[in-house]
């Protein structure tokens, strides 16, 4: 969070300055089939946000030490492109990506049947080409989607939306902008189908009618984005 | 990247085929695969293309830095390049740092773009000694089925060639296109089944043998070159190679320049 500015980022008629009203997402475009070599892949983009995921496997987990006899272990990556930003990202490793990484295996494991694999490995890598806000909203979702393609058993899709606040009006799916002057981030991973979550974060400031307003922007988006994914997914490509 | 087992069966099938003069993917010789070229596709990035050839797809991002000059050459910018191939591309690229076939990869492009001399690094200084643009330009790979080396030479002399010098936000005047004035480009061969074949798919790389690549600027200058892999070539294979690449290199650089 930027912090509290004073810059006036909703308009008399109440809307946004990319002219969204408060619930609105930004476009979305989801591909599948994008990397001929991999097992399943994605891409989706959000706004000007843009990740491209590859699912390998299941494939034979070595070395034999990380195998576990009853599942199939997930590896997860989570990685911003050294020109995915404003100012270049210098590659290797960054506590921050190494943190969403590691909370996107933890969702993706809540669905991925991995009990059907014992001792085998399932990799995904999730790439932010580029960034504008929300990026691992955006990973985890195309990850999702990318596991479908893959062909791999999962109880559900997830779905990951934020919404937060800017000048006190809570707002569903930040841009740069709203971001870098927002006052709150509240992203979740949603199971469309249950209504469930697989991932929670929050930052920043929410009275509790704030908070239940972004839950639900949240949990409404979800519905719409889901639409997007089944669609991409019977058909190789949707808008 | 972990070492693939290569099959002998493989290496035999190939055998066979390059003695019946044809290839894995039913190519000619010196045919390339199916290829475009893209450019501006990356919002983040001051220049950018994707290029895919057959099932190889790859990216090219060109950001901007101001750096203090070199004290030895307090009138020059800098072109940095940099190649990764992470875990996406492939399931034999493994995490971690880059690996040494990685580092290859970037450094033969990179020699081949700065020693064509297309980017002239006195044109970076903004003030002698003080202040001058880097140039930084980063190969990603994102589908690795061979020859990621033709394919990241190709994207970074398209980012490189739509770039704009965002001098405006770094407060330095305003944004202009960056002047970039030659066009070198890459061809590499691979000897597969006893015989050079021009872009080799991912499936003649593991059962083949060494790998020539050759950098040719706009007047056929030769500007880089790098043997890799174990095998031994003739000065005859390597003269037939050289004739291919002057007729290849021309093609696609009628493609970049028309972008």
């Amino acid at each position: 969070m930027g912090g509290y500015g004073d810059v006036q980022m909703i308009d008399e008629n109440g809307l946004r300055m990319d002219g969204r009203s408060p619930g609105d997402i930004r476009e979305v475009t989801i591909e599948t089939g994008v990397i001929p070599v991999a097992d399943g892949s994605c891409r989706m983009t959000w706004g000007t946000n843009e990740a491209i995921v590859a699912v390998y496997g299941p494939m034979e987990a070595h070395p034999r030490k990380i195998q576990r006899q009853d599942r199939a272990v997930l590896d997860v990556a989570y990685n911003m492109a050294p020109f995915s930003t404003t100012d270049r990202i210098r590659p290797g490793f960054n506590r921050r990506s190494r943190e969403i990484s590691k909370v996107t295996k933890d969702a993706l494991e809540s669905v991925v049947m991995l009990e059907l694999y014992p001792r085998s490995k399932i990799r995904v890598t999730i790439e932010i080409v580029s960034a504008e806000a929300g990026t691992r909203c955006v990973g985890l979702t195309a990850a999702s989607v990318a596991l479908a393609d893959a062909g791999i058993p999962m109880t559900d899709l997830v779905v990951s939306v934020a919404s937060g606040k800017i000048n006190d009006v809570v707002v569903c799916d930040l841009n740069k902008e709203e971001d870098n002057y927002g006052e709150a981030d509240l992203p979740m991973g949603i199971l469309p189908n249950s209504g469930e979550l697989v991932f929670l974060q929050m930052d920043g400031d929410l009275s509790q009618e704030e908070f239940s307003q972004a839950w639900e922007y949240n949990m409404e988006a979800a519905q719409v984005v889901h639409g997007m994914m089944v669609e991409a997914l019977k058909g190789g490509g949707s808008q | 990247m972990s070492i693939p087992i290569v099959p002998k069966l493989l290496r035999a099938h190939l055998s066979d085929l390059s003695a019946n003069n044809a290839r894995i993917d039913g190519r000619s010789q010196w045919e390339g695969r199916n290829l475009v070229v893209e450019h501006s596709i990356l919002p983040r990035a001051e220049g950018s293309a994707r290029v895919r050839m057959g099932d190889t797809i790859v990216l090219a991002g060109v950001k901007f830095q101001i750096m203090q000059p070199y004290p030895d050459r307090p009138n020059q910018g800098g072109l940095m390049c940099s190649a990764d191939v992470r875990p996406i591309a492939g399931r034999n690229w493994e995490a971690g740092p880059p690996s040494p076939e990685a580092i290859e990869l970037g450094r033969v492009v990179d020699r081949g773009i700065r020693e064509s001399g297309c980017i002239d690094v006195d044109s970076l200084c903004i003030i002698p000694g003080e202040k001058a643009w880097q140039v930084i330009l980063d190969l990603f790979a994102v589908s690795d089925d061979g020859n990621l080396f033709d394919a990241f030479a190709l994207a970074g002399i398209a980012a490189l060639r739509n770039a704009t010098v965002p001098a405006e936000r770094f407060e330095v005047g305003e944004d202009y296109a960056l002047p970039v004035s030659k066009t070198p480009i890459m061809c590499s061969y691979h000897k597969v089944g006893g015989r050079f074949v021009y872009d080799a798919c991912s499936r003649e790389e593991l059962g083949g043998d060494e790998r020539i690549h050759i950098t040719l600027g706009d007047d056929d200058n030769v500007h880089s070159l790098q043997k890799g892999l174990k095998g031994i070539f003739s000065p005859e294979e390597f003269s037939e190679i050289m004739t291919n690449a002057r007729e290849r290199t021309k093609e696609l650089r009628k493609i970049v320049d028309s972008m």
